[in-house]
């Protein structure tokens, strides 16, 4: 993979003497210190406050020198594995619930059971909160927030139109009857109740999880059969027809993210998303949004809710300094200090105490989320089974196979069909 | 210049071209209409005229991250000058060997030149990482620069020969009756007649070096040491909260180095063979 | 001067010529020089390109999930494109109808308004500069927020055809029957890079040549099809051929409509994307690579057959 050993040092003393002549680069550090690298995902805000972290914890531990590093979202899973892949890896690595599994069963995170107890003391999260980070039994992320899927929506749009707006004990049914009168009713040509969330994956996964069928058995099969795919589907082409919901052309921009989800982009009066991504809608959004649950598969049925990790603390199985690096993951997670200087903006925090510690500093639209899981919190269910490998891909198949049924090349009887076998394939290839 | 058509046929191209040019205008206005209109009403419009104009964009995004963008101007400013001269120089060199000089395997090496041009960059992504990681040039510029003065981007090496044989053999057939070395005849002849090739490839490495993006993203770790386009993607994360206003409003200053270094080059490619009165 | 004059086979296939045996010093005045040129590039080949190209050549016939080591499969990978991946073939259909439709309609464009500028026409500058502008913004977060709003059901182009012609178009950028065509329109509007090149190669072009064909009473028309388009083939060729490569490997465009997913239903799926997804998405490096290679193949089979071509149709001065 790499050329020769002495063209090799012939261009490493090159590069050394050029290398002083380089930008103020701290690189090259040969230096033997307690250094580690701890690598994120996120935008300037939550980089302010990880720094505001660093710096108290540089007081707490002055032995212990961490440097952070950051990308956008969709920068930072190139440069992560590309890191992982070069022997690189960060010592700390914020890790993402769909990912972690993938990271964890290749051998590249660090199982953390040992600290469990001792200097991770994380057991005020509840065995849910803890268990969320394990894959295959094995604790490999400490959850950073507890998030769950909910829909964000317009409430003065609903009502504007003589609809009633979604409450938590809404049914699909209803939340269809009312979504129908919003667009009899609309206030402007081309402007919808609601996004079409059948091919969001979390959607599928909740409306599944309320009729007692799940994404994936624990054996890591398919849990459900083409015939519910099929039930999920027509209910969004009957959204569709009905004009309840955007038209697939519309709903096609949605690249699954704040930005271009059709409550941005002024086309929907209700989002489909996760509860810690409140504040980004809120911020690309004029009206007053308000958060609350899914609907219901039926008013005495379960939510079909869970409450997930917005995202996780892993650590590298590389890392050379695994102790200083737990010791700074229950700083963030369990220290007062260190939770106080991320506050909530990576999620709402697992641990009671520390919740009820930042209450009195959130403001109007954090203590939305904040409220939103504790309404959700009792009639949550288990977490569901692991996904098993591969299955990442299959979340691209299903936004495909609802384009198609919206495009009108396929009805939802074929693509349940479609998603069914195509994920079976998917998940035998691992 | 050749000149001497009506004034009405004179008018109907400049109409046409100012019409032209406002579609080629549109996206900047638009993006300068999006650094200062409310970041709520960014992606429910499709118009130009913001509700309200507020400036505030322009010093958040300037001083808003922990290092304030001048030092990601200053960075891409020494990383694009110095990769720019790189390719000027190695390309050069490279692109007059193939495109004059007569050499035992110089048909194999032109298609190997060729051929590193077609694998897309991804897959080599890696091994490269390994590479420079080896070398311990990951997180320096170094992967960024000294590549280019090994000549490692045949686009150039490909375009300069293309031009190189456009210059008449004559010229440097005499040289070599003189006893000109092959030194010379690059030096004193070639690169003189060649300042509309050298112009278009400095213009075109400043540009793509600045806008350049995973190569940055993958081997410069520290915030200290961003490009611009790296410092641009800081305001963004599609997952949580973004300052898209920051981001257009350092976009749009972006544009002002990489714009004023090519009307400058431009000048040298129109002026080049004007001033060398190329004739035969 | 005649279109007949012919192009030497630069870049075919032709092997090294070999060193006559124990003429050590005279091969070395034939070829040193040469050698001492192609010094630097000769170092980074060897040093920098060479070794990841053949690392993800043998990449390609293993299983490598970025993580663990990698397996050995032999063609699995390639043996699976062929055989069994639905994929591959949208990916391909995406590429080359990309490729044919952005290629030739950008190289008409850029040479035509490279063309209109090398005139004497008052403010050049000034327009020159203006229409590099959109090639400047690159593959920009900017561009993409943009090209959404303006191809969407309610954007420009739709008020632009409602007042003018009284058709409601739909919404282009994400209907799967249109979605490409606007990413070949961003293509055609990034013209700037071939603009300046053509630009360059016209300005090369000895004037003196005009002056004697203006004596002899040579039309307008008659000096460009004689005199501007036979000189002006070395670099229409560079750019037809350089144009295609990067069509192929197109790769940011994806990112506009479906941020990278290749929607909507696969309509935008270029083939770099799809390896992309299968390397950094899907953990399958392996796979990828040998996507990658066929890739090369492909491309390399058709910049083969233009210097083929060339000989026909280019014209060279030496």
């Amino acid at each position: 993979m790499t050329p020769s050993m002495n063209r090799r040092s012939i261009l490493k003393a090159g590069a050394a003497a050029l290398s002083l002549a380089a930008l103020g680069a701290p690189g090259l550090a040969l230096a033997q210190e307690q250094r580690l690298r701890f690598l994120w995902w996120g935008s300037q805000e939550r980089a302010d406050r990880t720094n505001r972290a660093l710096e108290a914890y540089k007081a707490a531990a002055p032995q212990t020198q961490i440097v952070g590093e950051f990308a956008g979202w969709s920068d930072y899973w190139p440069r992560l594995a590309t890191q992982v892949a070069g022997r690189n890896a960060p010592d700390l690595i914020q890790m993402d619930y769909r990912y972690i599994f993938e990271y964890a069963r290749r051998g590249a995170l660090l199982p953390l059971d040992e600290y469990l107890g001792q200097t991770l003391k994380i057991e005020d999260f509840g065995a849910a909160n803890i268990d969320s980070g394990r894959v295959d039994g094995k604790l490999y992320g400490i959850n950073l927030g507890v998030n769950s899927s909910s829909i964000a929506f317009d409430a003065a749009a609903w009502e504007g139109t003589g609809a009633t707006p979604p409450t938590p004990e809404t049914t699909w049914e209803e939340f269809a009857e009312a979504a129908t009168t919003f667009g009899e009713n609309k206030p402007k040509p081309g402007y919808y109740a609601s996004a079409d969330a059948g091919g969001v994956e979390p959607a599928f996964e909740l409306w599944l999880r309320q009729n007692g069928k799940a994404l994936y058995t624990p054996e890591g099969g398919l849990g459900y059969e083409p015939a519910d795919a099929a039930k999920w589907f027509a209910l969004w082409a009957d959204m569709r027809e009905r004009g309840a919901c955007v038209p697939p052309d519309i709903q096609a921009l949605d690249q699954l993210n704040i930005e271009t989800n059709a409550l941005t982009t002024g086309k929907a009066a209700t989002a489909f998303m996760h509860s810690n991504q409140f504040v980004g809608y809120q911020a690309l959004n004029k009206a007053k949004l308000t958060l609350g649950p899914y609907p219901k598969g039926a008013k005495d049925g379960p939510s079909g809710h869970y409450l997930k990790p917005s995202m996780l603390l892993s650590l590298s199985a590389a890392t050379g300094g695994a102790d200083a690096a737990v010791a700074f993951a229950n700083f963030l997670v369990a220290d007062i200090a260190g939770a106080k200087a991320i506050g909530i903006e990576r999620g709402v925090p697992a641990s009671q105490a520390i919740r009820e510690a930042l209450t009195p500093e959130l403001n109007e639209v954090d203590t939305a989320m904040v409220d939103y899981i504790a309404l959700i919190t009792p009639g949550v269910g288990p977490l569901p089974a692991a996904p098993p490998s591969g299955a990442g891909e299959i979340q691209f198949v299903q936004k495909r196979v609802n384009e198609e049924v919206g495009f009108g090349q396929i009805t939802p009887e074929q693509a349940g069909e479609t998603l069914h076998s195509e994920a079976s394939a998917i998940l035998q290839r691992g | 210049m050749r000149t001497g058509r009506s004034p009405a046929r004179s008018a109907l191209i400049h109409l046409i071209l100012i019409l032209a040019s406002f579609a080629m205008l549109y996206p900047i206005l638009w993006m300068v209409s999006g650094s200062v209109r409310p970041q709520d009403e960014l992606f429910g419009t499709a118009s130009l005229w913001p509700s309200s104009v507020d400036l505030s964009a322009y010093v958040r995004g300037w001083t808003g991250l922990q290092v304030s963008f001048g030092q990601f101007f200053w960075n891409s400013l020494v990383i694009s000058v110095l990769a720019t001269i790189g390719n000027v120089v190695g390309c050069s060199l490279a692109a007059f060997a193939f495109a004059r000089l007569k050499f035992g395997g110089r048909n194999f090496w032109f298609a190997l030149m060729l051929g590193t041009l077609m694998l897309p960059y991804h897959v080599v992504l890696i091994p490269q990482y390994i590479l420079f990681l080896e070398l311990g040039w990951v997180n320096t510029p170094l992967p960024l620069i000294v590549p280019k003065y090994l000549a490692t981007d045949a686009f150039f090496i490909f375009l300069m020969v293309q031009f190189f044989r456009g210059i008449p053999r004559e010229l440097d057939e005499a040289a070599v009756m003189d006893g000109c070395s092959p030194w010379r005849i690059y030096w004193k002849i070639m690169l003189p007649l060649s300042l509309p090739v050298l112009a278009t490839a400095a213009i075109f490495s400043f540009i793509w070096t600045w806008d350049d993006f995973f190569g940055p993203l993958i081997y410069l770790n520290d915030i200290n040491t961003y490009t611009v386009q790296l410092g641009l993607r800081s305001f963004v994360d599609s997952s949580g909260a973004s300052d898209w206003s920051a981001l257009f409003a350092m976009s749009n200053l972006s544009l002002v180095p990489i714009f004023i270094f090519f009307i400058f080059f431009q000048r040298l490619l129109i002026e080049g063979i004007a001033t060398t009165g190329m004739k035969r | 001067m005649t279109m007949q004059s012919v192009a030497t086979d630069l870049g075919g296939a032709n092997a090294p010529a070999g060193a006559v045996p124990g003429a050590a010093r005279r091969a070395w005045a034939r070829n040193g020089p040469a050698y001492l040129f192609l010094l630097p590039w000769l170092i980074g080949f060897f040093g920098l390109t060479l070794g990841p190209a053949l690392a993800s050549l043998y990449l390609s016939f293993t299983n490598y999930d970025l993580i663990r080591s990698p397996d050995w499969v032999g063609a699995a990978n390639y043996v699976r494109i062929a055989t069994a991946d639905p994929k591959f073939a949208a990916a391909m259909k995406v590429t080359f109808l990309y490729v044919v439709l952005s290629v030739p309609l950008k190289l008409a464009f850029a040479l035509l308004v490279a063309m209109a500028f090398n005139r004497g026409l008052k403010g050049l500058p000034v327009y020159r500069a203006i229409f590099y502008l959109p090639s400047l913004l690159g593959a920009s977060v900017a561009i993409a927020v943009l090209w959404r709003q303006l191809f969407a059901s309610d954007g420009l182009v739709n008020m632009v055809l409602w007042q003018l012609f009284g058709i409601e178009g739909p919404s282009w950028i994400s209907n799967p029957n249109y979605s490409l065509y606007t990413l070949v329109i961003l293509s055609v509007w990034q013209f700037g890079s071939p603009m300046i090149i053509f630009l360059a190669g016209l300005r090369q072009i000895p004037t003196d040549m005009y002056e004697a064909a203006e004596i002899d009473g040579a039309s307008k028309a008659r000096q460009f099809w004689k005199i501007t388009l036979p000189l002006l083939t070395p670099v229409i060729f560079f750019n037809a051929v350089i144009q295609t490569i990067d069509a192929f490997k197109a790769f940011t465009p994806a990112f506009i409509i479906s941020e990278g997913t290749g929607g909507p239903i696969n309509s935008t799926l270029f083939y770099t994307l799809y390896l992309y997804q299968e390397a950094f998405g899907f953990f399958r490096m392996g796979y990828a690579s040998a996507l990658a290679w066929i890739l090369v193949v492909i491309i390399a089979a058709f910049t083969a057959f233009s210097f083929l071509s060339a000989k026909y149709w280019v014209h060279y001065d030496d």
